[in-house]
C-alpha cells in the first residue's frame, strides 16, 4: 500500500533540531525517507495538523534529509513545538530538479533572500559535490538583519572554498556587522559573470524575487537562464488538486522552479 | 456496431440481474428534478430516462466529496464496491472524460479514482428533452452518450435500444443475450430521428455558437470585461461544487484515535484562501481574479493541456447560481 499510495507520507523521526534565527530552524530527519534531486520539494506532514510543502536544504547526497523552515503559519507553528525523536511524515519528491546538466562548465549566479536560502543550500551542496564540473559559484545572500541570516555557522567555511564567491548583505545592520547594508539588490549591482551564458538561480520572499529578477534581466541574463523558485499553495504535489497553478503551469509538477521566460507574461507571478 | 433491444417487460429483469452483481443507481423524477437513487429489489421501479441529467452531478461516485486517502503512520486498504450507474447523460460522461484525463491520464495515476472507475459500470441514456439550461451543443457535444460509458441506450416505445462502447459493455450484452433481441433497421431509424430532434431542440435553445477563438478571448479578456462578468457574483461557490468537471481538492488531516486520517475534500477556486501560501501571499486575493480563474481553467488552460473544454454544458452552474449568472452570456460576450 505504502508504495502505490501517493497521498501516504512516510513516517520518519526528527533527529536533530538546530535553531538558525529567532524564527527559522533546521530540522534534520533520521535518514532520508525519499530520494530527491536539488530543486525538488517534499510535503512534510505534522501529525494531526496537516502538511505543507518544503524544499530540502540538505545535499541530495547526504544520508539524512534536512529542512530549514520559517515559522509562519499553522503547520510550521506545530512543527516548531516538536522535539527531537518526534515523528513526522514525508511525501515526495515532487517537481523538477534544477537542470544541472545545463549548468556544467558555467559560472552559476545564486541569489537568496531570507529563508529562501534554504533550498539554495541544497543546490549549492549538490554543486560542491561535483565542483570541478562548474567554472565558479557565486552566491549573493541577503536577510533583514545579521540575526536573520541562516547558516551563520557554515558560511565562513563556504567562503574559504576556492571557486566559491559568497557575499552577504542585511537590510539593517547592528554594531557588530561589518558587511554590506541594503536589500539584496545592492549586491547585485556588480554581476561578475558572463551573463550571456550563465544561469542564475533566485529564491526568496515575493518582493525580493520581483526586484532581483528585474535587476538580473537588466544585467543581461537570458530569460531562459533565470531560474525562479515559485512559492505557491500546494496540497497534493501531484499536479491534480489545482491549488498551485500559476498561469497554465502547475508549480508542483512543472516547477517549483520556473524560468523568467516561462512566467514573465503572468501578472505578478511571485504573488 | 450492433444494437440490441431490451423490450419494456425485460427492463426490470435486467436491472434486477445487474443489481445482484453490484449496487445500481438509476434516475427518478421527483418534484421537478431528477435524482440518481439506489435500486433495491422489491422497491417500486419508476425510472425516468427522458428528463435531463440529474440535479446532482455524478462525480461523487468516482471522486467523493470527502474521501479518506491515507492513514498515518500505518496505511490500510479501503475496499471499494462494484456499482452500476444506469441512465446517466452525456454531460456527465464529459465530466468523467475530464476526470479520466486528470486522475488517470496525468502521471501519477490516482489509485482511488482508478479503482472506483474500474469498479463502476457506466450505462448512459439519450437525452431527448433538453431544457433551457442545457448547452452541450455549444461545446460540440451530443445529447446522447457516444463514448466514455460502457453502454448507452435510447428509450423507444418498444424498449431500450442499447449500444456498447467498451469491451465491458459488450460482455454485459453477451451475458444477458437471452433477454436482448437484435435491433431492426426501423429501431435504429427511430433512434436517429429522436436524436436529430433533440439536437434540433438544443440548436433552438442555443442558436448562437461560441466563437472559435474562445480560449484566446478568455486569455486576453481585459479587466473591465472581467469586472462586468463577475459583477453579480456573491461568492456562494455553488457553480463550482455543482460542476461535473471541477476537480479541485484539498488534503486535510484529522485525528482518529491514535492515528491520523488524511481526507481529500472537494475544494473550489472561489474561496478567498484557496491559493494563499503559508507566508500570507495570495496570487488571487481579489474576487475578480478568482472569478476569472474559473473561466481560464475551463476554457483556456484545459484546452492547452488536453485540447478539450473542461465544461460539459450541463447547466448546473447557472441553475445553482444565487445571482442567476448565465455562463453562456459571459462566454458569448468575452
Amino acid at each position: 500500500m505504502e508504495r502505490i499510495n501517493p497521498y501516504y507520507p512516510i513516517p520518519v523521526k526528527i533527529k536533530k533540531i538546530i535553531p538558525e534565527t529567532p524564527n527559522i530552524t533546521t530540522f534534520i530527519l533520521d535518514g532520508k525517507p525519499i530520494d530527491f534531486e536539488a530543486g525538488q520539494f517534499a510535503e512534510l506532514t505534522i501529525p494531526n495538523i496537516g502538511e505543507a510543502p518544503f524544499t530540502p536544504s540538505s545535499s541530495p547526497y547526504d544520508d539524512d534529509m534536512e529542512f530549514t523552515i520559517m515559522k509562519v503559519g499553522r503547520v510550521t507553528d506545530a512543527l516548531f513545538n516538536m522535539k527531537e525523536g518526534d515523528l513526522v511524515g514525508v511525501r515526495g519528491p515532487f517537481g523538477k530538479p534544477y537542470p544541472l546538466q545545463n549548468f556544467k562548465g558555467k559560472e552559476i549566479f545564486i541569489v537568496g533572500g531570507g529563508v529562501g536560502f534554504a533550498p539554495l543550500r541544497s543546490l549549492f551542496l549538490a554543486l560542491l559535490h561535483d565542483l570541478k564540473s562548474y567554472k565558479k559559484i557565486y552566491i549573493r545572500y541577503g536577510a533583514r538583519t545579521p540575526q536573520d541570516l541562516v547558516y551563520k555557522r557554515l558560511i565562513p567555511e563556504w567562503q574559504k572554498i576556492d571557486r566559491v564567491d559568497l557575499l552577504l548583505t542585511v537590510d539593517v545592520g547592528d554594531e557588530s556587522w561589518q558587511g554590506r547594508v541594503g536589500v539584496v539588490t545592492v549586491i547585485l549591482d556588480k554581476v561578475p559573470v558572463d551573463v550571456k551564458s550563465s544561469p542564475t538561480v533566485v529564491c526568496g520572499p515575493p518582493l525580493m524575487m520581483k526586484f532581483s529578477t528585474q535587476r538580473l534581466v537588466e544585467a543581461g541574463f537570458k530569460h531562459e537562464n533565470i531560474y525562479l523558485s515559485m512559492e505557491k499553495n500546494m496540497s497534493c504535489g501531484l499536479g491534480k488538486c489545482n491549488h498551485c497553478r500559476v498561469g497554465r503551469f502547475y508549480v508542483c509538477k512543472d516547477g517549483p522552479v520556473l524560468t523568467w521566460e516561462e512566467v514573465k507574461d503572468i501578472e505578478e507571478p511571485f504573488l | 456496431m450492433k444494437s440490441y433491444l431490451l423490450s419494456p417487460d425485460k427492463i426490470l429483469t435486467f436491472v434486477k440481474e445487474l443489481s445482484r452483481d453490484g449496487s445500481l443507481y438509476y434516475p427518478v423524477f421527483e418534484e421537478g428534478k431528477t435524482h440518481l437513487v439506489g435500486f433495491d429489489d422489491g422497491d417500486e421501479f419508476k425510472p425516468n430516462f427522458a428528463k435531463i441529467r440529474t440535479a446532482e452531478n455524478i462525480k461523487g461516485f468516482f471522486f467523493p466529496s470527502r474521501d479518506t486517502v491515507a492513514k498515518f503512520p500505518k496505511d490500510e486498504v479501503r475496499p471499494v464496491e462494484k456499482r452500476y450507474l444506469f441512465g446517466v447523460k452525456n454531460c456527465d460522461l464529459r465530466g468523467i472524460d475530464v476526470y479520466d484525463r486528470v486522475f488517470m491520464g496525468w502521471e501519477p495515476v490516482d489509485p482511488f479514482y482508478k479503482e472506483r472507475r474500474d469498479k463502476t459500470i457506466v450505462i448512459s441514456a439519450d437525452c431527448p428533452e433538453p431544457e433551457d439550461s442545457c448547452f452541450c451543443n455549444l461545446l460540440g457535444f451530443n445529447p446522447y452518450g457516444d463514448s466514455v460509458s460502457d453502454l448507452n441506450f435510447t428509450e423507444l416505445p418498444n424498449g431500450l435500444l442499447f449500444e456498447a462502447y467498451t469491451k465491458r459493455g459488450e460482455e454485459i450484452i453477451d451475458a444477458y443475450k437471452n433477454i436482448f433481441t437484435e435491433a431492426k433497421d426501423a429501431d435504429e431509424k427511430e433512434r436517429k430521428a429522436l436524436r436529430d430532434e433533440a439536437i434540433k431542440k438544443l440548436n433552438k435553445i442555443n442558436s448562437k455558437p461560441f466563437r472559435k477563438d474562445l480560449p484566446a478571448r478568455v486569455e486576453a479578456a481585459d479587466k473591465e470585461k472581467i469586472r462586468n462578468a463577475r459583477d453579480e457574483c456573491v461568492e456562494c461557490h455553488a457553480c463550482l461544487h455543482a460542476c461535473p468537471t471541477c476537480y479541485c481538492f484539498l488534503l486535510s488531516d484529522y485525528q482518529k484515535g491514535k492515528d491520523v486520517e488524511r481526507v481529500r475534500i472537494w475544494d473550489a477556486c472561489y474561496y478567498a484562501a484557496y491559493a494563499r501560501v503559508g507566508g500570507g501571499a495570495n496570487p488571487r486575493s481579489r474576487i475578480d481574479e478568482r472569478f476569472w480563474n474559473r473561466f481560464q481553467c475551463k476554457f483556456d488552460f484545459f484546452v492547452k493541456y488536453e485540447n478539450i473544454f473542461a465544461c460539459s454544458g450541463c447547466g448546473r452552474c447557472l441553475l445553482g447560481c444565487s445571482s442567476k449568472i448565465d455562463i453562456r452570456e459571459i462566454l458569448w460576450n468575452v
